[in-house]
């Protein structure tokens, strides 16, 4: 019966009640969204870093990380090696040669680190195979000598990242339905070449009006973008002696991830090849990075390879991408205080609608007291009142924002114009938002502890009337 | 047999300079299935002394005994549960429960009491039938006249077989014919149920039909008349 009173009392006053209602599913919708984006973020963070940068366990020479000299290469491979090869859940392990290098083409040159990799197994272990621009070159084949890969990043500093406006250009661009107005004013660049997406830019600028620049900019940069695949770069490194050596490779293809930082400071090129630079007898081994199966199992990993060789230092994913794996830890932390902020401000218009409710039910509840409810009972109705409140604005909040998550989670949100700032933190600037059944748990749990915490001061102003004065109000 | 022996009872309020007696030693005594009207002016202490009987307000001095039980030696919360299982309150405002039906309305106190489904449903519609709404079992206060609403107040009063009914004006914001409607079943329940009815009134119709009237003046019984 109380339960029944209670939640008829809800329906009371509806436009009351809905407002309350409507105000928990906004604060619910937002806090889900909130999550389900920082949550998005974080596990494309944590995939990219693990499956684009440094996999689960990495094992490099105890000095190299600290100075990452040619001679520090990874001690008693061949042990290490067959220790890997028999840890149980492994997925897949690479060798790699990584020096730094400078590399330059004829226009601008930068400090990189260049990976010499066998391609085939790079593929198993990580994925910027999968990361390559669309158009822009394939990805490395040990079949195919003399080939680097580099990144969007790095093709823009070297400045092979160009633009130019060919007559095929505008034809792609009439069919994408550009008015010929804006096409003619385009006459002029056409067939100029521009060695940054600023020089570009800057020419239309000045060709096209700003309402045409916004409309169609974006469209004209995409469409002229021309990447200098197959334009040589030169590479240079030292030698086991230090005496600088350099060799001239082609560009083959262009990837991009999620993490500028990452992207402009890496090409790859055939290992075999690179140590043809150095003059080495074999390959040198300078990092073994390992694919497990479970990410948990990273720690394990570490354990079991940790007394093979003292001079080599072996790190986990959370050592060797510490950002990605705060966030990752923190994650239940920022729920608490997300939803936690908005709770409290839902709990202070929760509270003053139960206040009014009493208020206005004063001459009631001291009836009720006089026929005989007691204080227990008086206290669960209105307990049980703020709570269904409560509660039928989170389960529309939560089915709404699960709704909305769904959706979003396949297009995803783009985050177009801070993309590039969002990048450079490694954090993609398009997010895919996640939500797990945990939170919806963990947000029922924060949503019926607001609630009782919100019904106290009401409940407790209702058990302080006394029934022969209420009964006295008109 | 005794329901209620009052014994030298005063209520004195003294919030403001100088003290109001409400209720100034009376001294009552109510036997089972008694049909009694108190009346007297507005201030005499009518709904004071309604109050103190039914547990509602503590006396300043004296005390009420309601079977056997001294009022006073009971704290707040066993008053509560003691008034829930022995008093039945009838207001003069109705003070129905709003958004429960009239059957819910009469239930109520029986489902604050724990009683079993089926007896709360034969009693609830026994009593429905009995004040003539056993057609609106399912209207709400609000689609109910005034003189059917306090009929349903007093079937809920009822409803668990109180020792005693405690009625504060009851037909104070009736139409004549209510009110006589209302007296009507109000004395057969009496008759049928030998619960004991005690009003405070001003009604003339109500004092008519009260086999006891006891007149209050200042706080103070100035007279007692049994009818026979």
């Amino acid at each position: 019966m109380i339960r029944s009173i209670s939640w008829k009392n809800v329906w009371r006053n509806k436009s009351r009640s809905l407002v309350v209602i409507v105000a928990v599913t906004l604060g619910i919708i937002s806090g889900v969204l909130l999550v389900g984006i920082m949550k998005g973020w974080v596990e494309q963070r944590l995939h990219d870093a693990i499956y684009n940068e440094v996999s689960h366990v990495q094992i490099h020479n105890k000095e190299y990380l600290k100075n990452e000299e040619i001679h520090l290469t990874v001690n008693d491979t061949a042990e290490i090696i067959k220790a890997i090869e028999d840890l149980p859940g492994l997925l897949g392990w690479v060798k790699r040669t990584r020096m730094i290098a400078m590399v330059n083409t004829s226009w601008a040159n930068t400090g990189v680190s260049v990976y010499g990799i066998d391609p085939g197994k790079e593929k198993h272990v990580t994925e910027i195979w999968k990361r390559m621009v669309p158009g822009a070159g394939e990805y490395l084949d040990e079949a195919k000598p003399g080939n680097i890969l580099i990144s969007d990043k790095t093709a823009e500093i070297l400045k092979l990242k160009q633009y130019i406006i060919t007559d095929e250009v505008i034809n792609l661009l009439k069919s994408e339905n550009v008015p010929a107005t804006v096409l003619s004013k385009l006459d002029t660049l056409k067939d100029v070449r521009f060695r940054s997406p600023k020089d570009f830019r800057e020419a239309l600028k000045s060709e096209l009006k700003k309402k045409e620049l916004d409309k169609f900019g974006n469209l004209i940069v995409g469409k002229a973008l021309d990447y200098r695949i197959r334009n040589k770069v030169q590479i240079t490194i030292s030698d086991e002696t230090g005496t600088p050596v350099q060799g001239t490779f082609r560009v083959c293809g262009i990837y991009k991830t999620t993490n500028t930082g990452f992207d402009q400071a890496t090409v790859f090129v055939n290992a075999n090849e690179l140590a043809k630079l150095y003059d080495g007898k074999a390959i040198l081994i300078h990092e073994i990075s390992i694919l497990l199966n479970n990410v948990e199992n990273a720690g394990l990993v570490k354990e079991k390879l940790a007394g093979i060789s003292p001079d080599n230092e072996i790190n986990t994913w959370q050592e060797l991408a510490p950002d990605a794996a705060m966030m990752n830890d923190y994650m239940v932390m920022y729920y608490i205080i997300f939803i936690g902020i908005i709770m409290l401000a839902l709990a202070f218009g929760i509270i003053n609608t139960m206040m009014m409710t009493i208020l206005e039910r004063t001459r009631e509840l001291g009836m009720l007291m006089a026929i005989g409810m007691n204080r227990k009972k008086v206290f669960s109705m209105i307990m049980l009142e703020t709570m269904f409140l409560t509660l039928v604005g989170a389960v529309a909040g939560m089915l709404s924002g699960w709704v909305i998550i769904e959706l979003l989670g396949k297009t995803g949100i783009h985050f177009a114009s801070w993309g590039e700032g969002f990048e450079e933190w490694g954090f993609a600037a398009i997010v895919y938002p996640v939500i797990t059944p945990d939170f919806f748990l963990f947000i029922t749990i924060m949503v019926i502890v607001t609630a009782i915490i919100s019904s106290i001061w009401p409940a407790r102003k209702a058990l302080k009337l006394n029934p022969v004065e209420t009964l006295r109000t008109e | 047999m005794k329901v209620i022996d009052i014994n030298n009872v005063r209520k004195i309020y003294d919030e403001t300079e100088v003290a109001v007696r409400a209720v100034d030693g009376v001294t009552l005594s109510f036997d089972e299935a008694e049909f009694a009207a108190i009346v007297g002016p507005s201030g005499s202490g009518k709904t004071t002394l309604l109050n103190l009987i039914g547990g509602l307000d503590n006396p300043t001095s004296g005390e009420i005994m309601i079977a056997g039980t001294n009022l006073s030696n009971l704290k707040s919360s066993e008053l509560i549960d003691f008034r829930l299982h022995n008093i039945g309150f009838v207001f003069q405002s109705y003070n129905l429960i709003p958004v429960l039906s009239a059957k819910e309305n009469v239930e109520f106190i029986m489902c604050l009491q724990k009683w079993p489904k089926a007896e709360r449903d034969i009693r609830t519609f026994e009593l429905l039938n009995a004040i003539g709404l056993g057609d609106r079992i399912n209207s709400r206060p609000a689609k109910m006249s005034g003189g059917q609403q306090q009929r349903v107040a007093v079937a809920r009063a009822l409803a668990s077989r109180p020792k005693f009914v405690l009625a504060d004006e009851p037909t104070a914001n009736l139409d004549s014919r209510s009110a006589s409607t209302l007296l009507e079943i109000m004395e057969k329940l009496n008759h049928e149920e030998k619960i004991t009815f005690i009003f405070s009134t001003h009604d003339a119709r109500v004092v008519k039909m009260a086999h006891r009237v006891i007149t209050l003046e200042d706080g103070k019984v100035v007279s007692d008349d049994v009818r026979e």
